[in-house]
C-alpha cells in the first residue's frame, strides 16, 4: 500500500441555488518519500483536494489514508493530533505577523507543550536548515516573499512531519526565489525523507522537483505517472495544453536570448 | 460664578480658581474610579463576547449557529437602548444586587451593561480583520479551538482590539458623565448640579476641561499603543 491513498474522494460546494461538484471521485496514491506534483487549471479543484487531505475541508465521501491512518475516519481530537504530522504551506504564507520568525517556528512545538529548552534546540535546528539563523528575531513584516515561505516551511518542519502539502507554495514568488524554495523542498525531501505533495498551476515547478505527477481536470485525475513520461507524451487534453504552453515559453526564452533585445 | 452676572473673562479665570477645583478634583477621582472599574469589566466581558460572536457563526472556527443567532439578537437589543434608558433600566438591578440604586456601584452596572455589547461588536469586527489563512494554518498544524483563540486570534488582532477599546473607553467616559445626573456622582454630577441647576458656569467650564483632557489622554494613549505594536511588527 502506498503512503498516501486517496480513494473515490467527492466534494460538492452547495450554494443556495446551485451546487458545484468540485471533486468527482479522486483516486490517487503517492509513495513514501516521493515528491508528487498535481497540475491543473485554475478552478480545477486542486486546493479543494489538498484541503480535503487534512480535512480543512470535509470531503462528502471517499477516503484519505496516510501512513495507514484513515484521516477521514478520525474524531476531531484525533484529527488535531494527526495534523501535527501533516505539514502544509500556502501561497500566501499565512505566517503569524505578531510573532517573530522564532516564535512562528516554535508555535507547533508549543502546541505539544514541549519544554522550553527542547523548543530552543529544535527551532535553532530548523533555522539552520532553512538558512534563516540571522532572521530569528525578525517579524514576518520585514521579510521578503522567499524568506516568508522559508519560515512557512520551517514552521511545518518543526514537528518533523511525514508529509508536507504545498498549495501553490511558489506561485507568489519570482522565478529565482521559486527555484531557491523548490531547492529547499528538495533538500528536505532528501535529508529527512518527507513525502511532498506539490499542487500548482506552474508546470516548471513540477518539472523541476517532482518525480511523479498527476493532472486534474473537472474534479478527476485524468492522467498520472512519471513526470518524464507525461512530458514526452501527454494523453489528456489538459496535459497537452500545459506541455504546449510550457514548451512555447521555453522557446520564447531561447529566442529572446538569441536576438539579444 | 455665572455668565449672567459676570463677564466671560471673569468666569474663565474663576474656572481655574482654587474654590472651583476643590470641588472638581474629588469628582474627577470618582469619575476615574467608575471609568476604571467599568472599563475593566467591559474589556473582559466584551472580549469574551466578541470572541464568541466571531467563532460561532456557520463556517466559523467553532460553529454554533443557533447560539450565534441568540447572542447576536440579545446584543442588538441591548445596543438599541440609548445610554440614558439603559441607566434607568439597570437601576432596579443595581438596587437588587447592591442594595441601592444610586452611587458609583449602580453606575458601574449600567455602564458595563451598556458598553459590553458595544465593545463586544467592536471586538468581533477587530477579530474579523485577522486573515482566515492564519487560522487555517493554525488548524492545519493541529491547534485546538482554544489554542487558536489564545495563541493566534487574539495576539494577531491585538492592535485593532486596542483601537476598538480606545473608542469604547471614550464612550464609557461620556456615559459616566451622563450617569452623574442620575445620582452616580463624579464630573457629570458637578456639571448638572452646579453648571446647569445653579448657573455656576465656572464649574461647568472646569468639568468640560476635565472631560476634554481625559478623552485626549485616552485617545493618544490608545493610538500610541496600537501604532507601537504595528511598528514593532513592521506592518507600518
Ligand atoms: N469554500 C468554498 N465554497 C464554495 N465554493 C468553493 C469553495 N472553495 C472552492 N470553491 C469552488 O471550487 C472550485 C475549485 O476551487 P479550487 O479547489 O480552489 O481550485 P484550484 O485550486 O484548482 O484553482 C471553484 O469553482 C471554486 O469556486
Ligand atoms: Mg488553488
Amino acid at each position: 500500500m502506498s503512503f498516501i491513498e486517496i480513494k473515490d474522494l467527492h466534494k460538492t460546494f452547495a450554494d443556495k441555488n446551485k451546487s458545484n461538484l468540485v471533486l468527482n471521485g479522486i483516486d490517487l496514491s503517492v509513495e513514501k518519500g516521493d515528491i508528487f506534483g498535481i497540475v491543473g487549471f485554475s478552478g480545477a479543484g486542486k486546493s479543494t483536494l489538498v484541503r480535503c487531505i487534512n480535512r480543512l475541508e470535509e470531503p462528502d465521501s471517499g477516503s484519505v489514508v496516510i501512513g495507514g491512518v484513515d484521516i477521514t475516519a478520525l474524531s476531531k481530537k484525533e484529527l488535531a493530533l494527526e495534523r501535527r504530522k501533516i505539514g502544509m504551506i500556502f501561497q500566501s504564507f499565512n505566517l503569524f505577523e505578531s510573532k517573530t520568525v522564532w516564535q512562528n517556528i516554535a508555535y507547533p512545538l508549543r502546541l505539544e507543550k514541549m519544554k522550553k529548552k527542547d523548543i530552543e534546540a529544535r527551532v535553532s535546528e530548523v533555522l539552520s536548515l532553512i538558512g534563516l539563523e540571522d532572521k530569528r528575531n525578525a517579524y514576518p513584516g520585514e521579510l521578503s516573499g522567499g524568506q516568508k515561505q522559508r519560515v512557512g516551511i520551517g514552521r511545518t518542519l518543526a514537528n518533523s512531519p511525514d508529509v508536507i502539502l504545498c498549495d501553490e507554495a511558489t506561485s507568489a514568488l519570482d522565478p529565482q526565489t521559486t527555484i531557491s524554495v523548490l531547492d529547499l523542498l528538495k533538500e528536505i525531501n532528501q535529508k529527512l525523507g518527507v513525502t511532498i505533495l506539490l499542487i500548482t498551476h506552474e508546470l516548471e515547478a513540477i518539472k523541476y522537483i517532482c518525480r511523479n505527477m498527476a493532472v486534474i481536470e473537472n474534479g478527476v485525475i485524468i492522467e498520472q505517472g512519471l513526470v518524464s513520461g507525461i512530458f514526452q507524451n501527454p494523453n489528456s487534453k489538459t496535459g497537452k495544453i500545459f506541455i504546449d504552453v510550457y514548451s512555447s515559453f521555453q522557446n520564447k526564452e531561447y529566442y529572446g536570448e538569441g536576438e539579444g533585445i | 460664578m455665572s455668565l449672567r452676572s459676570n463677564t466671560l473673562w471673569e468666569v474663565l479665570k474663576s474656572a481655574f480658581s482654587q474654590r472651583v477645583w476643590e470641588q472638581v478634583w474629588p469628582a474627577v477621582g470618582d469619575t476615574l474610579y467608575m471609568v476604571a472599574v467599568s472599563a475593566l469589566i467591559t474589556l473582559v466581558l466584551g472580549v469574551i463576547l466578541g470572541v464568541l460572536l466571531y467563532i460561532t457563526p456557520r463556517g466559523g472556527i467553532c460553529p454554533a449557529p443557533w447560539f450565534n443567532r441568540v447572542a447576536g439578537t440579545i446584543v442588538n437589543c441591548l445596543r438599541s437602548l440609548p445610554q440614558m434608558i439603559m441607566i434607568i433600566v439597570t437601576l432596579p438591578l443595581a438596587r437588587a444586587v447592591l442594595g441601592k440604586g444610586y452611587g458609583s456601584g449602580a453606575c458601574i452596572i449600567a455602564l458595563a451593561a451598556s458598553c459590553t455589547p458595544m465593545f463586544g461588536r467592536m471586538a468581533e469586527s477587530a477579530l474579523t480583520e485577522v486573515s482566515k489563512g492564519k487560522l487555517e494554518a493554525a488548524k492545519a498544524m493541529g491547534s485546538s479551538t482554544l489554542q487558536i483563540i489564545f495563541m493566534v486570534l487574539l495576539p494577531e488582532a491585538l492592535a485593532s482590539l486596542t483601537r476598538a477599546f480606545t473608542t469604547a473607553l471614550i464612550a464609557i467616559v461620556s456615559m459616566t458623565a451622563l450617569a452623574g445626573s442620575f445620582g452616580a456622582g463624579g464630573i457629570g454630577d458637578i456639571a448638572v448640579r452646579y453648571g446647569f441647576q445653579r448657573f455656576q458656569h465656572d464649574m461647568l467650564i472646569a468639568t468640560v476641561l476635565v472631560l476634554i483632557v481625559i478623552v485626549q489622554i485616552i485617545q493618544v494613549a490608545g493610538d500610541v499603543v496600537s501604532r507601537t505594536l504595528l511598528k514593532k511588527w513592521k506592518l507600518i
